[in-house]
């Protein structure tokens, strides 16, 4: 009892992810404003931006449904952090594991993004409901690569649980190298799910505002903001859990600090790409993901048929 | 005692976290220029945690550039209602302080502070980038003497 509340509250928990989540943003904007040849933010920044939404007065728009628009943050925020639970991975036995859990965490990954739309949709902004149908539209073109880049990792492991990926690619080293195409294709994808800048149509400030969360303010928006960090974590995590080297034989300390690292690796990749790009349209992103991002995940489903037919039987 | 902890913390991640929404009430141009070149690399003010954002709703500081219009003070306004307390007013440039060259004209109001209450005056025709930094960061510290 004490040790699962200490597992929901604290580690790996609300608090530790959500600390986790305020790093990887700083990290996130940090490179960015380096790349640009700016100074950048100090640390504490994501902090004081989350303590300072907090402490805003309460806004709900009139015309806005007050339940849905005030419960949605929350959902959004607690399905992420539910996700987290099932998939770090630094010691030889995880956390919290069954089979099909990577069925389960891409599953509540897709729920913030639902809780996004329905948020926008109901505050009944012009602006807002413009940016939730970018962002449905987008999910149907991302959300495919994502999966199926994932799952050929999954396939060739020949387990659904994130657990027993992570222990055989650490057992069979080489077989990660087949799976350079999936990794490139679900970091793409992840980023259009945290809506990075190629594929930030759905908030693009330049031209509807700011997208679903227009009406949002106060605390709602600090919810909101924390539940796209933890997002970015959750995503990070699994993308380390399939396709990196894990830790696993260093013990628990040197396996946390291998995990951190590959964490901020990936972080620092997306940083990498939303500099250099500049925003898609909405159907170039659509277009984009389903001529190219989905033959490449299927190509890499293929290959990794063919090196099980071959190598593994 | 937690209370006064409490407040205290709220202050510094207001101080260090001011998001501000540029709105232009009439200005000739000049002014928002000097706003935009103060956002830009260059001077990079995210140094301090600012961040432009483009909803009223996400801003703190409404940095408002030139003299109020009769046309555009009801959206001035509706702007500022449409902002969350706490919420801050950066009057940017001469006009947006008293008028400046175009008071007296038939169709402009006056200063920003005819229409919605100011917090900081930056005078300047136009302001630079500077001035503008640095007005924006004694409006910060006021915020700390106040508490
Ligand atoms: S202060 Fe000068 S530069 Fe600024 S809006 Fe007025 S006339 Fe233009």
């Amino acid at each position: 009892m004490i040790s699962a509340l200490f597992a929901i509250l604290v580690f790996p928990g609300i608090l530790f992810v959500s600390a986790f989540s305020l790093a990887a943003e700083f990290a996130d904007r940090k490179i960015h404003a380096r790349l640009q040849n700016r100074v950048g933010p100090p640390w504490f920044q994501p902090l004081a931006d989350f303590i300072k939404l907090l402490g805003k007065a309460e806004l709900i728009p009139t015309n806005a449904r007050p339940l849905i628009f005030s419960i949605t943050p929350v959902f959004a925020l607690a399905s992420a952090i539910t996700a987290y639970l099932y998939v770090p991975l630094w010691t030889k036995d995880a956390l919290f594991s069954f089979n099909g859990d990577v069925i389960v965490v891409l599953y509540l990954l897709t729920i913030p993004t639902m809780a996004f739309f329905i948020g926008g949709w109901y505050s009944t902004s012009l602006y807002a409901k413009i940016g939730s149908v970018r962002l449905m539209t987008q999910l149907f073109a991302y959300e495919v690569p994502l999966f199926i880049g994932i799952l050929s990792g999954a396939l060739l492991a020949d387990t659904w649980s994130l657990y027993g990926i992570a222990l055989f690619y650490h057992n069979n080293p080489m077989f990660r190298f087949f799976n350079i195409i999936g990794f490139a294709v679900s970091l793409i994808a992840l980023m259009g799910k945290l809506e990075k800048v190629p594929f930030d149509i759905p908030e693009a400030e330049t031209e509807i505002v700011a997208g679903v969360c227009t009406e949002y303010s106060g605390k709602f928006l600090a919810l909101f903001r924390l539940a796209l960090d933890v997002e970015m974590v959750v995503g990070a995590s699994l993308l380390a859990a399939v396709y990196l080297p894990s830790g696993m034989s260093l013990g628990p300390i040197a396996g946390f600090a291998v995990y951190i690292v590959e964490i901020f690796f990936i972080v620092a990749l997306i940083s990498l790409l939303r500099t250099v790009f500049a925003r898609l349209r909405i159907d170039q992103m659509v277009s984009f993901c389903w001529k190219y991002m989905a033959p490449l995940g299927i190509a890499q489903l293929l290959i990794n048929l063919i090196v099980k037919a071959v190598l593994i039987k | 005692m937690a209370i006064k902890a409490v407040k205290k913390i709220l202050t510094w991640a207001r101080i260090k976290s001011p998001w501000i929404i540029h709105f232009n009430t009439g200005a000739c141009n000049a002014c928002d220029i000097e706003i935009i070149a103060a956002l830009t690399p260059r001077y990079d003010l995210e140094r301090f945690g600012v961040l432009l954002k483009g909803t009223p709703r996400h801003a703190d500081v409404l940095v408002c550039s030139g003299p109020v219009t009769k046309e555009v003070e009801p959206r001035l306004k509706r702007i500022y209602e449409q902002m969350v307390e706490p919420k801050f007013v950066i009057a940017v440039g001469t006009c947006a302080c008293t008028g400046g060259v175009f008071s007296g004209c038939y169709n402009i109001k006056g200063g920003i502070d005819t229409v919605i209450p100011v917090s900081a005056y930056i005078p300047g025709c136009p302001v630079s980038p500077k001035a503008i930094i640095d007005g924006t960061v004694k409006l910060l510290v006021s915020l700390e003497e106040k508490k």
